[in-house]
């Protein structure tokens, strides 16, 4: 069977009324969890999973999918609208999304995040089709030594976030690095910083400093501040499409998030988040006009988008083709998999020719349903933002609390949301960026463990980086990238001109 | 009747009734839903045995069985917060590990397994495979402890972390052959399937459901199994006791297991025990654990209880060895 039978076969399977019927159920539930706060795909598919023993595994698996990457839909609706992000993955959207909601634009910023969604998943699903041994292939040659200098690049590429102060913006993803050490030390087994607390064991929950970061220290901030807000009236499909201008700049962003998420997501263990803040470092390192990042630019909304967007669909690459899956939620769906008696792996294609192709057929489906249902909705979601601050931020309290418990369903975590939350506030009067603080956190322990286990394989030798050569082609551009740095700002204080400022993400 | 007589005739009812409603409240178990405390995530191989027991149970005793899973600390949180429960009604589905090795590994951890913990019954067992790269040299068990004994500390292994049971059942079996190889941990399994594809690490221990699918796929090698004899999802695939030189005591097994508080009554344990143990009589149990990689077990508390004692004494020795005891 070649690529497009196979493809047409899963056509067929998808569009059986059953599994169609559930696809929507599947898609249309991942919105609403996305949009809750700090409620993830997670806690939805280990909600779901028991309930699906009892439908045919089609059926299933399709929508417990359509939960996963509807999920990523709507996570970005709340970081727009409230700074909320409802997946730690749509922190970066916040960043330009939120001011361009306090600047009375809400609608545009997402209809960016749809349509940088909508053409993310659907290059990503080309990308699956065409391209998925090949990066299954490259996904095993990607060793300890390649994921710490990949990592490192990261670090380096994304460490221009939107800040005043590169100090400051160094600081942030060195607060985040050393929270992200606490818990169990994966080479010694040591336990570091958990102060006899077993709950600390598994370090800080993500879903609890993102929801404490974002989520809460902006309901504090927004306690001390006015009720006063910019609002159209309307915010329909034609308003938006008023916006003509600023759409045409949101098809080259959506279009290079989607290769960056496409590559991040097929490796293994990497994650969404990772991809978003590199596809936002981009788009200002290419834009033009700078100066507009932090103050609302579309690009910023639409690249990130369509990265975490094709990133949640080639995260199905690893897991399918090689059953390896790259995170905890698709070691879930791996799990939900095994259960309904089908081995993802490198024989899946072969015994369960059904399954593999209608998964695929069904994630072009799926993105069409939630384009459709989206749309729509973007006027009701703005129409949120009309809800009196003394019942919405109780509310969204509510709803935090609720998101953090869910994902391992413990009371120490929203203990910690409460801390966090404070000392979110804290730093965001001083005028840091969170959003760095989570990117050191998240990035942190895989450098660690990866920069650790490459030197225990080396026996301790450091070459070890540039002698294998995909981890030199990293370590290749981390120089480039700070030679070009170097060369610019020397550039620009020759040539008298302060560099470009730009404001905090928020406020 | 004076008062004094009145107080003591009212303290006897009262006492009598204590012991009428406790009776009956044994005889009546489970007259309100039980509480299963899951360690780990939901769909982790204890969540699906926590499932499939607890589904059997809902149909025998007629109340509902809620499945509670309480992630962490490689179980132990579980085991923790089922004792914060009721302990006629809430029961922990754990592992080995918390029952071996946590108290070891984890300093002021809240529990004794010994004084705070009641057997109930064994659910499964999951022996591990001995895996290498399709294009490694050796082809078999006597190749690969030849090839490893002549390149001392070259040979590298995976584990899913220090002091998991791939690690300790890779320590066990290199103690035994007399092996000097370097340990690489990982986070999962998955984690350490990449690495051996991409010829990062040598080899690995690893959980037969996901190492068969790669094995038949012609990308690894399988040598050997740790269970005592050939498990029925390999059968082709040979015990490492009593082969090439190894011990014929040699068997390391993970295991799922019920627990329940000490201060659980024994009448509630027993017949917990014995509704278990029926669920996992029937052959729909047995067919869906083995298709996600576990063998059903069963059996009396007691067999349960000399398991932990076993394996307490045999990782704890590896443990020790390995220099990894914090307590």
């Amino acid at each position: 069977m070649n690529t497009f039978e196979g493809l047409l076969y899963g056509l067929s399977v998808a569009t059986q009324p059953t599994v169609l019927f559930y696809c929507f159920v599947g898609v249309f539930l991942g919105t609403f969890i996305g949009v809750l706060p700090g409620v993830g795909a997670l806690a939805a598919i280990s909600l779901l999973l028991p309930v699906t023993y009892y439908i045919q595994p089609e059926a299933a698996l399709v929508m417990l999918a359509g939960v996963y990457y509807g999920a990523q839909y709507g996570g970005s609706i709340a970081a727009i609208l409230l700074r909320l992000p409802g997946t730690p993955q749509s922190a970066v959207t916040a960043i330009e999304g939120y001011p361009l909601a306090r600047q009375g634009r809400a609608g545009l910023a997402l209809f960016s995040a749809m349509s940088g969604s909508f053409i993310g998943s659907m290059l990503g699903i080309l990308i699956l089709v065409l391209f998925a041994p090949l990066l299954a292939k490259i996904g095993t040659k990607f060793g300890a030594a390649e994921y710490a200098s990949m990592m490192l690049l990261g670090l380096v590429a994304a460490s221009t976030v939107g800040a005043t102060s590169p100090a400051k913006s160094m600081a942030m993803v060195v607060v985040g690095m050393i929270l992200g050490c606490i818990g169990t030390d994966v080479n010694s087994g040591a336990m570091r910083f958990t102060f006899g607390q077993t709950a600390l064991l598994d370090g800080v929950n993500l879903v609890a400093l993102a929801m404490g970061l974002f989520g809460i220290s902006e309901v504090i901030s927004n306690i001390r501040g006015s009720d006063e807000r910019k609002l159209r009236e309307k915010v329909g499909l034609r308003e938006m499409l008023k916006e003509r201008r600023e759409l045409r700049r949101i098809i080259f962003p959506a279009i290079r998030g989607t290769g960056l998420g496409a590559f991040f997501g097929a490796l293994p263990g990497t994650g969404g988040v990772i991809a978003t803040f590199i596809s936002y470092a981009t788009e200002r390192k290419v834009t033009r006009t700078p100066e507009r990042f932090g103050n609302g630019a579309v690009e910023g909304v639409a690249g990130p988008e369509a990265a975490n967007n094709s990133g949640a669909i080639t995260a199905f690459i690893p897991t399918l083709t090689l059953g390896i899956p790259g995170d905890v939620v698709m070691a879930l769906m791996l799990g939900a998999m095994i259960i309904h008696g089908i081995q993802p792996g490198p024989l899946m294609l072969v015994e369960r020719p059904e399954m593999f192709w209608g998964l695929i057929a069904s994630f072009g489906i799926g993105n069409l349903f939630l384009l459709v249902l989206n749309l729509p909705l973007i006027g009701i979601w703005v129409a949120l933002l009309r809800i009196p601050f003394s019942l919405l931020y109780p509310a969204i309290v509510v709803f935090v609390c609720i998101g953090v418990y869910s994902v391992r369903g413990s009371t120490f975590d929203v203990y910690s949301v409460v801390v966090i939350g404070a000392a979110g506030y804290a730093l965001s009067l001083m005028k840091f960026n969170p959003a760095l603080l989570l990117l050191g956190f998240v990035l942190g322990p895989l450098i660690e463990t990866n920069l650790r286990r490459a030197l225990l394989l080396s026996r301790g030798d450091l070459l070890v980086f540039f002698e294998r050569p995909i981890s030199a082609g990293f370590m290749a551009a981390i120089i480039a990238l700070i030679l070009w740095g170097l060369f610019t700002s020397i550039r620009s204080r020759r040539g008298g001109s302060a560099p470009a400022s730009v404001t905090e993400s928020g406020d | 009747m004076n008062r004094r007589q009145a107080m003591g005739g009212v303290a006897a009812l009262a006492v009598a009734a204590a012991f009428a409603t406790g009776a009956a409240a044994q005889d009546n178990w489970p007259s309100e839903p039980i509480h299963f405390i899951v360690g780990y995530p939901a769909g982790s191989s204890p969540d699906t045995m926590g499932r499939l027991v607890a589904e059997g149970l809902e149909e025998r005793l007629g109340q509902p069985v809620v499945i509670e899973n309480k992630p962490g600390a490689g179980g132990a949180i579980g085991v923790q917060q089922m004792l914060q429960g009721d302990p006629a009604y809430t029961f922990a589905i754990t592992t080995n590990g918390p029952m071996t090795t946590s108290p070891k590994l984890i300093p002021d951890l809240a529990y004794d397994v010994q004084e705070d913990l009641k057997p109930v019954a064994l659910i499964g067992t999951s022996p591990l495979i001995l895996t290498l790269n399709s294009e490694a040299e050796p082809d078999n068990l006597e190749e690969f402890i030849a090839w490893s004994k002549e390149n001392p500390g070259d040979i590298t292994y995976g584990s899913i972390g220090q002091g998991s049971g791939s690690h300790l059942t890779t320590e066990l079996f290199a103690d035994a052959a007399g092996l000097d190889m370097l340990h690489i941990p990982f986070a999962s399994f998955s984690e350490v399937t990449n690495s051996i594809l991409g010829q990062e690490i040598n080899a690995a221990f690893m959980a037969p459901s996901g190492a068969l699918a790669q094995f038949k796929a012609g990308n690894l090698k399988i040598l050997g199994i740790s269970s005592a004899e050939p498990s029925p999802l390999a059968p082709d695939v040979p015990p490492i006791a009593g082969h090439a030189g190894m011990p014929d005591d040699f068997r390391a097994e993970l295991w799922i297991a019920a627990v329940a508080s000490a201060d659980a009554p024994q009448e509630i344990v027993d017949k917990l025990n014995t509704e278990i143990d029926a669920v996992l009589n029937s052959q729909e149990a047995i067919d869906k654990m083995l298709s996600i990689g576990w063998q059903a077990q069963g059996g009396t508390q007691q067999d349960l209880a000399d398991r932990i004692e076993k394996d307490t004494g045999v990782w704890g020795d590896v443990l020790e060895k390995a220099g990894l005891v914090k307590n």
